[in-house]
């Protein structure tokens, strides 16, 4: 499955760059992250719970950042097990750039499922990826009004 | 009423089905009993590089956690495939290893590769999300042409570019020079498409040991029973065949995915000897979607060549037949004896050559789903002869009749020896019942609502009664395909029947008592019959390939004649008449054209108290045959389906669906009819709703009943059957079978009636709506397409 | 664990189980009711169809524990003692079932779309109960005699309500 997409943060680009690549605001923007730890300088291990159609999957597994461009540009890329509902690995290449005050940010995910996950799930995926990118958007700007980022800082 | 041979007698079996006390395998719960989750690779090709079970183990109720190293260490075998086929070089077939739980690689999405056993199922499903399994990712192939291209995955070692075999069937030379002789050559590509059985009740296993006895007992949902305890004791090292009892009981549906032992029954035999705890496991509907055996899955280019009249001149067949990761427990004759055998159709054909190839994909394996090679091959010819006959501008039903086989028996150029059979009747048996004259104004009517309809034919032949024993031993198969049966006698007169055969919704109980009380003259409700069980029935080879009936109650009838010779000997004695002035009826066994007489219940008692028996006769009524049959059985007949397309939406209703069936003698229409009704609805699933979907990656999409369509009421209408009667001379009660038959000769009728619907011949199975239109669009726009 | 009460065809019943037990779990391993049958797990087979309150549910996709106080059905409730219900009966003249396995959610689906019909004067006609038939699937019948049966029932249901007034 391959998506792309736009979103537009209201806050300068540094500030958006330094929350990517944070695991406090990783973990509080991913939908239903459980745990994100910094495993080392580009790594981190992640659990996370997600819903794909009638499958509902504890996810765990390693997430690196590629191809780093500060503050233009990465690569995230992950693989989580979920364990009997099969697993679920991608990428997803991240570019940002300034806009006046603003951000913007676009992004090419390609992400595949795998057991029974892509058997119940698959017509799914799309929907659901699209739903989560949302989501994750949603919180990174909740996160950074609220002054997460500041806490960064 | 009657209860005899041809009776509509209603079903013993149901009250118990009915009433929601079927007992079903699932329904056993036994002392001790714990439950077993797999662990299976959601890759379709990956090395397992470690398995962690340290978190699992340490769970709350978890007993055990087994891998496929403990199950070889413990010197279970592999699973094997019981026909060897051999290449048309005469190497043999590379039969790919395979373990009921993977060792070292996994092959397809699905493949098990640890089981959990706990107390509970939640407990042992909590546990399997724990298990963690480190893969490395290899690269996959699912489709047979794609596998045989250089470059492809290698998926066994011993089997070089994926072929398990390269198989011929019949004369090369010969086709190919009757095709340079035709006036004219027909050529498709056909696709068989892959399709997911789905009997009802998901496979299910109970596996109890006995620790003092060293004894297994096995409840599974299984066809033949006595083939599983062989198999997993001679082959699998489960268990020492007289310390196995397996016990099929009801069973919800076969259709060939309950034939083969599976890695579940193993492991489960395995897993209570090793945790000393009865294990059960019961699939799920999407477990069942990724392990059952799938069925057909031909990719097939052919030629077939006409003389000016329209006479065969040659049939030319090539046909890769995708048989998954490893090979099932009949993958190799599927694809070859039990196809390209019937590959001459109804037909008088000289010169046919058959080439398939076996091969190897990162898919669950395949093997035998109703019907089993013989729908691959009518499909096939019944496509070949209606597009010929709209390329040559004949009358499809013109075209069959000239080259109609029509003196028995007949010898076709591949193996099989036709030995009745009236496929002219057929013919018009059932262009009579689908009223064919009326059609011209039925299309007429359908245009002016704006509807396209069409009539397609099939006139297909199967070969049941699967099998003379020697006849498949000396093409490769591991068994006999023989059946046993043992007529009991009681001393109060009623009779117990102990067959090889086993239902599974084919209602034996009712139509096995029908030729029991026939022959004795009994109520039907004085004869019971006893089947699934290998401590109570004698060895059997139970059932599928339309067997049943003519293997089956062949086997009967040959312990009946055996009873009956001995009530004749001693009632003659007790009488003192002469044995051939003995006659049995009406339950009574009299001298003739005398008042002489016993009742049946009298001999019977006389056999066992053996007060007055004659000299040197043993007490008892009991008897026991196995009957071998001495040829293939040929059902055959003629389908007519119309439909109408929708040319908006390419949305297809079959509006009429007709079937004259040449099953031979037929012992209960109403079961014979269920019969076909349930076949021609999996036909009609075939070529229109159903279509198993893997993605590049070997990823099923097709995994749940939202992405797989099954067949609903609304898909299919009623059926109108009639019967031709050719009596098979090959058996002692001249059945033919009547099983597959709808679920083979349905497909062409209807994709024959489509294309017929929107003038395009291109299109492959299912047809769905978007098919359907694209191909009429395509048939539209004959210029805009090139 | 919740204790969980209910009537089920007319008897009391009550057992502590898991919240997240299915009512079709309740009914096969609690209460031993295996005529209930799973046939799937995305709730289209409809082999595990029960009447609670009068009304057809999938008991695959009702948890227990929402049931409080509610009268439960299965296919072992629905005959008067010896004498099947029309619609049992209906199966077996009509040959509407093989392997038997959908045969319960069958019976029960059966049941309740002729009890609607009926309570709302409409006809119920062959493609009524085919349409009605959408969430039960039979693998065995091709459901030729499965619409038979129901249809043979409907009107015998009919006739018995007809009498009873
Ligand atoms: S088990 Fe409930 S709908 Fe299939
Ligand atoms: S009778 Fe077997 S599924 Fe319906």
């Amino acid at each position: 499955m391959d998506m792309t997409g736009e979103f537009r943060i209201s806050a300068p680009r540094d500030v958006v760059w330094q929350a990517l690549n944070s695991p406090d605001a990783l973990r509080a923007c991913i939908p239903g992250c459980e745990a994100l730890e910094k495993t080392s300088d580009n790594g981190f291990s992640a659990t996370v719970m997600q819903k794909i159609g009638p499958v509902k999957a504890r996810f765990n597994g390693e997430v690196q950042l590629e191809n780093i461009n500060a503050p233009e540009s990465y690569t995230i890329r992950g693989e989580g097990k979920g364990g009997v509902a099969g697993f679920a690995k991608g990428g997803a290449d991240v570019r940002l750039a300034e806009d006046g005050g603003d951000t913007v940010l676009t992004y090419t995910v390609n992400a595949q499922i795998g057991g029974k996950l892509a058997a119940l799930g698959s017509r799914l995926i799309e929907s659901t990826s699209k739903k989560l990118a949302a989501k994750f958007f949603e919180n990174f700007q909740t996160y950074i009004t609220e002054g997460g980022a500041g806490r960064m800082s | 009423m009657s209860t005899g041979i041809g009776a509509r007698v209603k079903r013993k079996e149901d009250k118990r089905f009915t009433t929601g006390q079927g007992r079903y395998t699932d329904d056993v719960r036994v002392d001790n009993q714990a439950y077993a989750v797999f662990v299976r690779s959601p890759h379709a090709h990956a090395k397992i590089t470690g398995i962690d079970k340290s978190e699992a183990e340490a769970m709350d109720g978890v007993i055990a956690v087994l891998d496929g190293h403990q199950l070889t260490g413990d010197g279970i075998g592999n699973l094997i495939c019981g026909w060897a086929v051999s290449s048309k070089d005469g190497s043999p077939m590379n039969m790919g290893a395979w373990s009921a739980l993977a060792t070292d690689t996994a092959r397809y999405v699905g493949d098990a590769v640890a089981v959990v056993i706990a107390d509970s199922r939640q407990e042992a499903r909590d546990a399997a999300e724990a298990v963690v399994v480190d893969y490395e990712e290899l690269p996959v192939v699912v489709t047979s042409d794609k596998a045989l291209e250089s470059g492809a995955p290698q998926i066994h070692d011993n089997a070089a570019g994926n072929l398990c075999f390269d198989w011929e069937i019949g004369d090369e030379a010969a086709a190919d020079k009757g095709l340079a002789e035709a006036a004219h050559v027909t050529q498709m590509r056909i696709v068989n498409n892959r399709l997911s059985p789905n009997p009802m009740e998901p496979r299910s296993a109970v596996a109890i040991y006995d620790s003092a006895e060293e004894h297994y007992t096995l409840y599974t949902t299984s066809q033949n029973p006595h083939v599983a305890r062989l198999v997993l004791s001679a082959f699998y090292n489960v268990a020492p065949e007289h310390k196995l009892r397996v016990i099929a009981p009801d069973v919800g549906g076969g259709f060939g995915a309950k034939i083969y032992i599976y890695p579940e029954e193993i492991t489960c035999l395995w897993a209570s000897m090793k945790t000393g705890r009865s294990v059960k496991w019961t699939a799920d509907r999407s477990e069942a979607f990724m392990t059952d055996a799938h069925g057909r899955d031909h990719i097939t280019n052919a030629r077939m060549g006409f003389d000016q009249n329209g006479k065969i001149t040659g049939f030319k067949v090539d046909t890769l037949a995708n048989l998954g990761a490893y090979m099932s427990l009949f993958s190799s004759a599927t694809p070859t004896y039990l196809y390209a055998t019937l590959l001459s159709g109804q037909y008088d054909i000289a010169n046919i050559y058959g080439n398939v190839k076996g091969v190897y994909t990162n898919t669950v394996p395949v093997d035998a789903y109703r019907g089993a090679g013989r729908p691959e091959a009518s499909f096939l010819v019944e496509r070949m002869m209606e597009t010929a006959a709209r390329e040559m501008g004949m009358d499809p039903a013109e075209l069959r009749r000239r080259n109609f086989i029509g003196s028995f028996p007949h010898q076709t150029p591949v193996i099989m020896t036709y030995d009745a059979g009236d496929f002219a009747g057929n013919l018009d048996m059932a262009q009579k019942a689908a009223d064919v004259a009326g059609f011209p104004a039925r299309r007429a009517e359908a245009a002016q609502r704006g509807k396209l309809r069409g009539l397609g034919y099939s006139c297909y032949i199967e070969a049941c009664g699967i099998a003379p024993s020697a006849a498949v031993g000396s093409l490769g198969a591991g068994v006999g395909l023989w059946e046993s049966a043992e007529v009991r006698v009681n001393p109060v007169g009623t009779i117990e029947i102990l067959t090889g055969s086993h239902s599974h919704g084919q209602g034996h109980e009712t139509t096995f008592s029908q030729i029991v009380a026939e022959r004795f003259g009994l109520p039907i409700e004085n004869v019971s019959i006893v089947h699934g069980d290998t401590d109570k029935v004698q060895f059997g080879m139970g059932t599928y390939g339309s067997r049943s009936g003519a293997v089956g109650m062949s086997a009967i009838v040959k312990a009946m004649d055996k009873v009956e010779a001995k009530v004749r000997k001693i009632a003659a004695h007790v009488l003192e008449a002469s044995e051939d002035d003995i006659v049995i009826e009406n339950g009574a066994v009299k001298v003739a054209g005398t008042d002489k007489q016993m009742l049946w219940h009298e001999v019977g008692l006389a056999a066992y108290t053996a007060h007055n028996l004659p000299a040197g006769m043993e007490p008892g009524l009991k008897e026991t045959a196995f009957y071998d049959p001495v040829n293939f059985t040929f059902p055959a007949g003629c389908y007519i389906a119309e439909v109408e397309v929708d040319p908006e939406t390419g949305v297809t209703k079959v509006v009429q669906f007709t079937a004259a069936d040449d099953f031979g003698t037929i012992i209960n229409p109403m079961i014979v009819e269920g019969q076909v009704h349930g076949g021609a609805a999996q036909g009609i699933g075939q070529a229109m709703l159903e279509g198993v979907v893997y993605d590049q990656d070997g990823q099923l999409l097709t995994g749940s009943y939202m992405d797989y369509c099954m067949p609903r009421a609304d898909d299919v209408p009623f059926y109108t059957i009639e019967h031709n009667k050719t009596v098979c001379p090959g058996n002692p009660l001249g059945i033919k079978g009547c099983g597959e038959a709808g679920a083979i000769g349905t497909p062409p009728a209807i994709i024959n009636a489509i294309t017929d619907a929107i003038g395009n011949n291109d299109l492959q199975m299912p047809a769905t709506p978007l098919k359907v239109w694209t191909a009429l669009q395509a048939a539209a726009k004959p210029m805009a397409a090139e | 664990m919740t204790k969980v009460s209910m009537k089920v065809n007319g008897k009391a019943v009550s057992r502590d189980v898991p919240d997240n037990t299915l009512l079709v779990d309740f009914l096969r391993e609690q209460l031993r009711l295996t005529g209930t049958h799973v046939g799937c797990d995305t709730t289209q087979c409809g082999a595990c169809v029960v009447h609670v309150n009068g009304k057809s549910i999938k008991s695959c996709t009702q948890l227990a524990v929402s049931l409080a106080g509610a009268e439960v059905t299965t296919i072992e409730g629905i005959a008067n003692g010896a004498d099947l219900h029309p619609m049992q009966v209906a199966f077996n003249d009509h040959h509407g079932l093989q392997c038997g396995f959908c045969t319960p959610g069958m019976i029960m689906t059966g049941i309740d779309m002729v009890n609607r019909y009926q309570a709302q004067g409409r006809e119920l006609t062959e493609e009524a109960i085919r349409f009605e038939l959408e969430g039960n699937i039979c693998r065995c019948t091709g459901y030729h005699n499965i619409v038979k049966a129901i249809d043979a029932a409907a009107q015998q249901m009919s006739g018995m309500a007809k009498a009873a007034e």
